[in-house]
């Protein structure tokens, strides 16, 4: 077990538990973003109040309707304003007329109802369009389902390269003690007698390289976490605790449970004896 | 101790018919000396006994045991009724003699008390009580094939395999071997071994079994060598 092998065997196990946090955090936002579907219903233009309250009224009563809020024009153009930003530009050519409609926003407990709902509201003689994210959430989703996929696939190749550095690193140790392990054999030692202190060295191997992966991720996390925190606070990260302890552990048995396996796959072929 | 009925054994991937109808008995405290030309089956006839290769038709017991049927796990528990010998000693350079031997005792997870007996005692037997801290390096190899011996019997087995345990060696230091190996028959083990040397066989005048493109074609008490050289 040389210094050589057990860091490659971290370097693995960290981009492992890397990709591992990464589609969980995709995951999680995915799942947020489906949660926060939304349909935003306009209003056409010069409909009575009342109208308004009483399309606000049936909406609340329709199944799966967590909630709905009337947004008045000015709020429309505040909000909009504040999404601008600095790009004063849009505004200056408005010249303070306000061409954004009234609207009524509805919250659905499920995401799934989204499109049926947005089409019975549709409907409604007041109703100038009923829309909601579809096109960003539909592609929202066809990215993490690749990510997913490509991040297991990655996760494979990665767990499949550090199969590959123990059982060879593990090898040459076997190689060295063929002699040793023949005699054994032929003195009628069982297998398992042989097999442990090789499983031990493999075991001890993918655990050094799992805690230092490990050191490494936390820390990493730690700081994209406040990085975040300061520039990006709406993405919604997983908090540290306890999703990193989760990940040290799996990082660390994972490491482990390779260990034993690629000395299990080394010594096959010399306790053929 | 070791019987064989209809024994057939093929190397599959050369389709070499190894050995093919062997019929034997060898009873507790034979001594038994299997000779032939080179290529004639004995090292095989060996292996099957340690089980190193499975016999592919016949019957096989060894110490009582169905070789043939018996599940890997319960190879090793044949392997100490066992004890054997090579050519070539099979030393482990960076142990001493006594570790060499203990080593035997040790990996069958022998009591540490027991252990430090037998290894003194084997030690005696063939010789080398005095050279116990000596590594294989410093001794000749009549002496390492010694230590092997010691190896071989430390566990108590009831039957030594010596596969030409006096191939590489001197006429002289062949007779010493063969004095421990008359030692160690007289208490009671049986002694299996394979050679070409006609000088050893036809003086101790034990039983021969002559095998010839895989088949026995003598097998006789008090035998004699019977090949040219
Ligand atoms: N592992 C193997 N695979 C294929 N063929 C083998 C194998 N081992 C031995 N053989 C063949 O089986 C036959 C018997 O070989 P074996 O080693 O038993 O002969 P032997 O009597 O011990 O010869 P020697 O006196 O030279 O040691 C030979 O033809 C040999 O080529
Ligand atoms: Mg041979």
């Amino acid at each position: 077990m040389s210094l050589a092998s057990v860091s490659t065997v971290a370097v693995s196990l960290f981009i492992l538990g890397m990709f591992t946090m990464l589609v969980l955090n995709l995951n999680k936002l995915a799942e947020n973003l489906e949660s926060q579907v939304q349909i935003n219903v306009y209003i056409k233009e010069d409909v009575n109040r009342e109208d308004i309250k009483d399309l606000e009224g049936i909406i609340k009563d329709m199944q799966g309707v967590e909630n709905v809020t009337y947004v008045d024009r000015e709020t429309a153009m505040e909000t909009f304003k504040k999404r601008l930003g600095d790009q004063t530009s849009i505004l200056e050519a408005l010249e303070d007329t306000n061409p954004l409609p009234e609207s009524l926003v509805v919250e659905l407990k499920e995401p799934a109802m989204v499109q049926t709902a947005a089409e019975t509201l549709q409907k409604y003689d007041i109703v100038e369009e009923a829309k909601y994210g579809q096109d960003v959430i539909e592609h929202l989703f066809d990215i993490t389902r690749l990510l997913r996929i490509f991040g297991f696939g990655l996760m494979l190749l990665l767990a499949g390269a550090t199969l590959f550095i123990i059982s060879n690193t593990i090898r040459l140790t076997v190689f060295a003690r063929r002699k040793e392990i023949a005699i054994m054999k032929y003195v009628g030692a069982t297998d398992w007698f042989i097999r442990w202190p090789f499983l031990l060295e493999g075991m001890v191997m993918g655990l050094c390289g799992g805690i230092i992966a490990d050191i490494f991720l936390q820390l990493g996390y730690a700081e994209v976490e406040s990085k975040i925190y300061n520039t990006l606070a709406f993405f919604p990260l997983i908090p540290a605790d306890p999703f990193m302890t989760y990940i040290s552990i799996g990082v660390i048995i994972t490491g482990m449970f390779i260990g034993a396996m690629g000395s299990t796959i080394s010594l096959k072929r010399f306790l053929e004896v | 101790m070791i019987h064989m009925k209809n024994l057939k054994k093929i190397y599959d991937d050369t389709g070499t018919i190894a050995l093919e109808n062997i019929n034997l008995d060898v009873k507790k405290g034979e001594f038994v000396f299997l000779v032939g030309p080179s290529g004639a089956g004995k090292s095989t006839f060996i292996k099957l006994l340690l089980r190193e290769v499975v016999p592919d038709e016949g019957v096989l017991t060894v110490n009582g045991r169905d070789v043939i049927r018996m599940s890997k796990k319960d190879v090793p528990y044949l392997r100490r009724g066992l004890g054997v010998i090579f050519q070539d000693y099979r030393l482990l350079p960076d142990k001493t003699v006594y570790e060499n031997v203990a080593f035997a005792m040790q990996v069958i997870e022998a009591p540490r008390r027991l252990i430090q007996r037998n290894v003194n005692n084997v030690l005696e037997i063939v010789g080398l009580r005095d050279k116990y801290k000596c590594f294989p390096n410093q001794l000749s190899g009549g002496e390492q094939q010694r230590v092997a011996i010691a190896r071989a019997i430390v566990n108590n087995p009831t039957i030594l395999i010596a596969d030409e345990p006096t191939g590489n060696l001197d006429p002289e230091t062949s007779w010493e071997i063969m004095d421990i190996f008359l030692k160690i028959n007289a208490a009671g083990t049986t002694i299996l071994m394979a050679t070409h040397d006609k000088e050893i066989v036809n003086v101790m005048k034990k039983r021969v079994i002559a095998i010839e493109d895989g088949h026995i074609v003598r097998d006789e008490m008090r035998g004699r060598y019977g090949y040219e050289n």
